[in-house]
Order: C-alpha cells, then sequence, then structure tokens
C-alpha cells in the first residue's frame, strides 16, 4: 500500500496558530472572569401569593399591552427534581415571559428546597393537597371555577394524576415531557431504576439527595456532560454573553433540592416498577386514579432526543385518557432543549399560547370533537450540524482569509450549538 | 552452681529479708501520729480517709512480714521459690504454643489469601483484580470485624467495627465501579489510534486539534452507550450504590453513640418526631376541611 502523504508543515502551522489563539482567549477570559458578571437566572418580576410549608406560589404579572388576554389563568408545576427557575433561565430564553407577553396570567409552583422533616410527604401530599390547595387558592382569586394546568417532567405526572381525580377544577391540561408510561427500555433511567432496591436508600438517606440524583444524570452521558460541555466553555470563554448564560445554566443544573424520600419511594414502586399510572390502577389517599375521567383538552409535548424520559414514556398518555380533545407535539430535542433551546423557544411556547387561546373562550371541554386527534407534530427540523458551503469552504482550506462577517457568523454559530449541544445532552 | 548452694541461698536470705521487711513497715508506722504499739487500732485524732486507708495497709504488710517470719511459713515459701522457675517455664511454654498456633493460623489465612488471588484469570486484570479484592476481603478479612465483643463498651466497639467494615467494602466496590467507568475512556483512545492511523493512510488526517477532539469525543460517547445498556454495568452501579447505602446507615448507628453523648438529638429521634408532626398535621388539615362547610 501507497503511504500517504501527511501535511505535516500544514498541522503544524495550524497548531502554532492555534496556540496563540488560544493564549489570546485565555487573557480575554481571564478579564471576563475577574469582571463583574450577570449569572441571576429568574430575573422576571413576581409576588408571592401564597405559601404553604416549604411551597411558594409565584404570580407574575402579566403584560398589559397584550392582546387577546386568556381569561383563565394557567398554573405551572414543575418537576420535584432541579427547579422550576428554569423556564427564566435568561431574558431571550424565558418561556415565562412568552405567556407573559401573550397575555397569559401566570402562576408556578415553587416546591422549595425539601429538609429531614418533609420526608413522609407522600405523592397524595403533593397532588391532593399542595397543589389542590393552589387550585382551590387561584379558583378563588380569580372567581372562576376552572383553571389551566400545565406540568413539567414528574410535575406532569402529578398534574395528570390530579387532573384525573379532580377535573372538575381542570379546563386545560399541558403536559411536557412527562412521563407517564413506565414500562420502557430506551430511557437508561428507566432501566436502572427497575431495579433499584428504594427502600435501603430512603433508610439510608430519608430524602433522596439531589446531588446523588445529579451525579445519575450525569452518568447518563459523562462524554458530554462532563467532558465535552466543559471543553467546549474553553473555546469561548472569551465572550462575555456566551460566559454568562452559561453559568446560569450551571447554577440552574446543580441547584437540586432534595426530593422527599416516601414521593421517592412511591414514585419508583408504583411508576417506575409497576407502572400503575399509565394502567390506571395507581391509589392515591385510597382513591384510584382513574385517567377515563381525565376528560379535559390535553396537550402533550415530549422531546425526540429526550433521554431522561424518551417519547415512549410519553407518547401513550393521549391514548388513556378520557379525553376526546387530544394531540401529541413530538419537538425534535432533548429533555430540557425543549425549553431553553432558541429553536425551541420559537415553537414550544407560542404554541401553547395558540391551543390555550383556541379553548379560552369555551366554558366547557370541547364536545364538538368527536375523533381523537393523535398525530405527532414535528415542530423542528432534525438537529443536524451541516455546514454551510461558505464553511465547507472554510474546512477545505483552513488558511484562507474570510471576511469579517462570515467569521462572526460562524463564531455566533458554534456558540449557539454548544449551548444547543449542552440542552440536548440533558 | 553446686546442688547445696541453689538451696543453701533461699535459706539463708530469705528470713533476712522478712526480718528487714518487718523493721521497716514497723518503722514506717511509728511515723504516723497518735499509733498504738498493738497496731491494731488508729486513734483517730486528725482522722481522715487517706490517713485511714494508710494505716490500714501498713498494718496488712506489717502482719504479713510477722506471719512470714514464722519458721514453718518460711519453710513454706522458701519451697514455694525453688519450684518458681518450673512454674514460669510452664506458663511461658503454653504461651509460646498459643502464640505460634495464632500465628500459623494468621499464615494460612495468608495462604488462602494468596490460593484466592491465584483462582481468578489476571489476564484480564482491569475486571479481575477488582473481583478478587472484594473476595478476599470478604472471605479472609472481614471476620475480623465481627470478633464477639465483650464488656460494657461491646454495643459501641461493635458498631464501631460494622461501621469500618461497611466501609471497607464500599471502597472495594466503588475502585470496581470506578475502573470500569473508566473502561470507556482507555477504549476510545485505542480506537481513536486506529482511526488516525487508517485517515492517515488515506490521506484525510485532521488538520486541526479540536477535529480530533470531535472525532475521540464522538467514539468516547459511543463506548458510553454501549457499557451503560450492559447488564455488568447496571450490576456494578447497583451493587456500588447499595454498598455506599450500607455505609451511610453503620456510619449513622456509629454516631448516634458519639451525638448521645452531646446535647444534639439524632436523626432517629427526628425522624420519629417528624413522622409525628406530619400525621397531627395531616389529622389537622383533614378536620379543617370537614368544618369549614359548617
Amino acid at each position: 500500500m501507497a503511504q500517504a502523504k501527511i501535511p505535516v508543515d500544514l498541522i503544524l502551522e495550524k497548531l502554532a496558530q492555534s496556540t496563540e489563539e488560544t493564549q489570546k482567549r485565555v487573557s480575554r477570559a481571564s478579564d471576563i472572569l475577574l469582571s463583574p458578571l450577570n449569572t441571576e437566572a429568574a430575573v422576571t418580576p413576581f409576588e408571592i401569593v401564597y405559601a404553604e410549608d416549604r411551597i411558594k406560589l409565584k404570580h407574575y404579572s402579566r403584560s398589559e399591552t397584550a392582546e387577546n388576554k386568556l381569561k383563565t389563568p394557567l398554573l405551572v408545576i414543575y418537576a420535584l427534581i432541579n427547579r422550576e427557575t428554569m423556564l427564566d433561565l435568561q431574558p431571550d430564553r424565558s418561556v415565562v415571559q412568552t405567556f407573559l407577553k401573550s397575555g397569559i396570567d401566570l402562576y408556578m409552583m415553587d416546591w422549595g428546597y425539601p429538609t429531614r422533616k418533609d420526608r413522609y410527604v407522600s405523592i397524595d401530599d403533593h397532588v391532593n393537597g399542595y397543589i389542590n390547595n393552589t387550585v382551590d387558592f387561584i379558583r378563588e382569586k380569580s372567581g372562576i371555577s376552572k383553571i389551566n394546568l400545565m406540568g413539567i417532567c414528574v410535575g406532569g405526572s402529578m398534574c395528570t394524576m390530579y387532573s384525573a381525580l379532580h377535573p372538575d377544577k381542570i379546563k386545560n391540561l399541558i403536559t411536557t415531557v412527562t412521563p407517564s408510561s413506565f414500562d420502557t427500555d430506551k430511557g437508561l433511567l428507566h432501566v436502572w431504576m427497575k431495579n433499584l432496591d428504594v427502600d435501603k436508600m430512603i433508610n439510608a438517606f430519608g430524602n433522596i439527595p439531589g446531588d446523588l440524583m445529579n451525579f445519575g444524570f450525569l452518568l447518563l452521558n459523562p462524554a458530554r456532560l462532563m467532558i465535552d460541555k466543559y471543553v467546549g466553555f474553553t473555546e469561548f470563554m472569551d465572550n462575555k454573553d456566551f460566559v454568562e448564560n452559561f453559568m446560569r445554566m450551571e447554577r440552574w443544573i446543580f441547584d437540586s433540592p432534595d426530593v422527599p424520600g416516601e414521593t421517592f419511594r412511591q414514585l419508583i414502586e408504583d411508576c417506575y416498577k409497576r407502572n400503575l399510572l399509565i394502567q390506571s390502577k395507581m391509589y392515591l389517599d385510597g382513591k384510584r386514579v382513574d385517567l377515563k375521567k381525565l376528560t379535559m383538552p390535553l396537550l402533550n409535548f415530549y422531546g425526540k432526543f429526550d433521554h431522561l424520559v424518551p417519547p415512549e414514556a410519553c407518547e401513550q398518555l393521549t391514548s388513556a385518557v378520557g379525553s376526546k380533545d387530544v394531540e401529541d407535539v413530538c419537538i425534535e430535542t432533548g429533555h430540557i432543549g425543549i425549553y431553553v433551546s432558541s429553536k425551541a423557544q420559537k415553537q414550544f411556547a407560542p404554541k401553547i399560547v395558540r391551543w390555550l387561546k383556541d379553548r379560552d373562550e369555551e366554558e366547557s371541554p370541547r364536545q364538538k370533537v368527536q375523533t381523537k386527534r393523535k398525530s405527532a407534530v414535528k415542530l423542528q427540523k432534525p438537529f443536524v450540524e451541516s455546514k454551510a458551503p461558505e464553511q465547507q469552504n472554510i474546512q477545505a482550506n483552513p488558511l484562507a482569509k474570510t471576511d469579517i462577517k462570515t467569521g462572526r457568523q460562524k463564531v455566533n454559530r458554534s456558540r449557539s450549538l454548544l449551548i444547543q449541544k449542552i440542552t440536548e445532552a440533558i | 552452681m553446686p546442688e547445696d548452694n541453689k538451696k543453701k541461698e533461699p535459706d539463708f536470705l530469705f528470713p533476712s529479708w522478712l526480718k528487714a521487711s518487718f523493721d521497716m513497715w514497723s518503722k514506717a508506722a511509728q511515723t504516723m501520729p497518735a499509733f498504738e504499739e498493738d497496731g491494731q487500732k488508729f486513734k483517730a485524732e486528725t482522722s481522715n480517709r487517706f490517713i485511714e486507708q494508710w494505716q490500714k495497709n501498713i498494718n496488712l504488710m506489717k502482719s504479713f512480714s510477722k506471719t512470714m517470719s514464722e519458721p514453718e511459713s518460711t519453710a513454706a515459701a522458701i519451697n514455694a521459690i525453688n519450684t518458681l522457675p518450673e512454674i514460669i517455664l510452664k506458663m511461658a511454654k503454653s504461651g509460646w504454643d498459643a502464640g505460634f498456633k495464632t500465628q500459623s493460623h494468621i499464615l494460612e489465612k495468608a495462604g488462602n489469601i494468596g490460593r484466592r488471588a491465584e483462582a481468578y484469570n489476571f489476564d484480564n486484570l482491569d475486571q479481575e483484580v477488582f473481583k478478587a479484592l472484594t473476595d478476599i476481603y470478604e472471605k479472609e478479612l472481614r471476620q475480623y470485624f465481627y470478633i464477639p465483643q465483650m464488656g460494657l463498651t461491646r454495643f459501641y466497639q461493635e458498631r464501631i467495627n460494622e461501621m469500618l467494615d461497611k466501609k471497607n467494602l464500599f471502597e472495594t466496590t466503588l475502585a470496581e465501579f470506578l475502573s470500569i467507568i473508566y473502561l470507556p475512556i482507555e477504549k476510545s483512545f485505542k480506537v481513536f489510534q486506529e482511526k488516525l492511523q487508517d485517515m492517515a493512510q488515506k490521506g484525510e488526517l485532521p488538520k486541526e486539534a479540536k477535529d480530533n477532539y470531535a472525532i475521540w469525543v464522538k467514539i468516547l460517547e459511543g463506548h458510553y452507550m454501549s457499557l451503560f445498556k450492559s447488564d455488568e454495568y447496571t450490576d456494578a452501579l447497583h451493587n456500588t450504590l447499595e454498598r455506599m447505602e450500607d455505609f451511610v446507615v453503620a456510619k449513622n448507628e456509629a454516631l448516634r453513640d458519639i451525638l448521645q453523648f452531646l446535647p444534639i438529638p439524632t436523626t432517629k429521634e427526628m425522624d420519629e418526631l417528624y413522622r409525628e408532626f406530619y400525621l397531627l398535621k395531616k389529622r389537622v388539615k383533614e378536620l379543617e376541611k370537614k368544618v369549614k362547610p359548617v
């Protein structure tokens, strides 16, 4: 076989160039990292209107200039893992601000940080206690009989349970990346949870430590989440906006409250191991959660590349409920990307606003809709790292000079790709 | 030394020593104030606990010296002294035997460790070495932590031993788990090298370092995905988690003993209290709901 010629001179030249660039970048980055940085998340103003035990209910002021303000308030229930600040991570990636600008009267549950005294708090206490009390509070405050409910991840599972148990209080239900059918081998989490000795775990820890769960999540994709993410950071650390956004995301990821022991036990035993929810066999406080009693309109979002809650765990819900107005929406992104990726920002929250507005005038669930709309709507093209023609030229001739505009576009695109990669890897 | 001298020496020395001893204790007793000559009673002019105890000891030593200076007792004591070396030799012999047996037992155990290690195939060093380590610890070493403890502090010592045992078990399992987690990194470098070689032959070698990195990280991700789907990994993960939980429980049990000496409530006590609070709150809320409509 003929020995191929290796362009050693070119490689060395690129290496020297790269070293010089790195030196300059590190110098600029040190200036940025030493200067004051704005890494605060969830800066949209809100008011605490209700509090009970560790939980707080946030109420946001909607835009007074918004057209077609929704009459029905929306209550958002976040998961018990990580915090609801993710929906308002940064001004240009804020589901909260999109809702407010669109005229939604928005309430959001802040589950707080469970302490050892919360270890006996069960799913029933969350669903029939805290959620029910906040729903009643909003109903009373707004003077209406039904409100809109939106759940995120396990928060969505609890909203599903609540809506099946109290259909008279919920007008429309939106579930996002919500596990309802747990009997799947597609997500690693589902595989790992099946053999977990949950009693032993609770005996040892009381509540399940947030750091332990975070470590588990990091192990789902260590190459991306423990290596590539930080390598990517070094590439753009001389950009202040990028550093601030990266730090916001980093703070959010590791801001993990513990999960109350009893709630975790029930989640693992009844859901992950016995898959009772989707079969309408789950019981809360002695009452069966019958999904056929969930009769309000249902909008069900899930991420195609979600490895925490894979599509297989989400897509059966619309078939199992009693409602005839249901819609599945599959977005081609990951578990967190659905809320924070720039592309999903344009698709996810606006779709919810439209869907709610369509149903805001009606006093009762749509009786006229006879057939279920069970179509997975793809809102986003598959994420492919295809290169623009000019970039291909750059690749072919790396030393060729590029005009400033093209270079800047490339850098901006790379930055956005990194955030995209991070959000999809989660 | 001649046989006669051996016997005569104690005969000569012992009565003299007894006499000197008796004289010494008598003089010592006389140094104390208000001492009666018969030595049986003490006039407690300045009586206190220390002086009383001192006097009792003096009297005891004096009466012992007196008794021993009698001819019959002296002869018996001399006989006893003559047989002393023999007794000491016997005691030493049995002590040595016991020590030797214990040492043999330990050596036998050490031999077992070697035999157990041989049973593993160290061609696949990464995986086998941790299994061997765990096996050796479980079968040859951990029983030392479970030797029955005695006395007042036995339960405390048992809990400390259990904590140490669980810690060792957790550490050996964790080492195995970490070695498994490291496998994809090792393999990815190998595959990456092969890929580079292949690309070099085709003249497609990446010119930028970050392109090389992108290739490597993609390979690494692939290896991790394959690993995470394997039963071996799932078993190792659960095993490590369970051993960690065992250690946490044992550590809490041992710490509880320490906390009991301090004015700090233990987790167990607080959990009991929290449970009572939880149930009471629940009852109050239910009652509130029942009362509200009225």
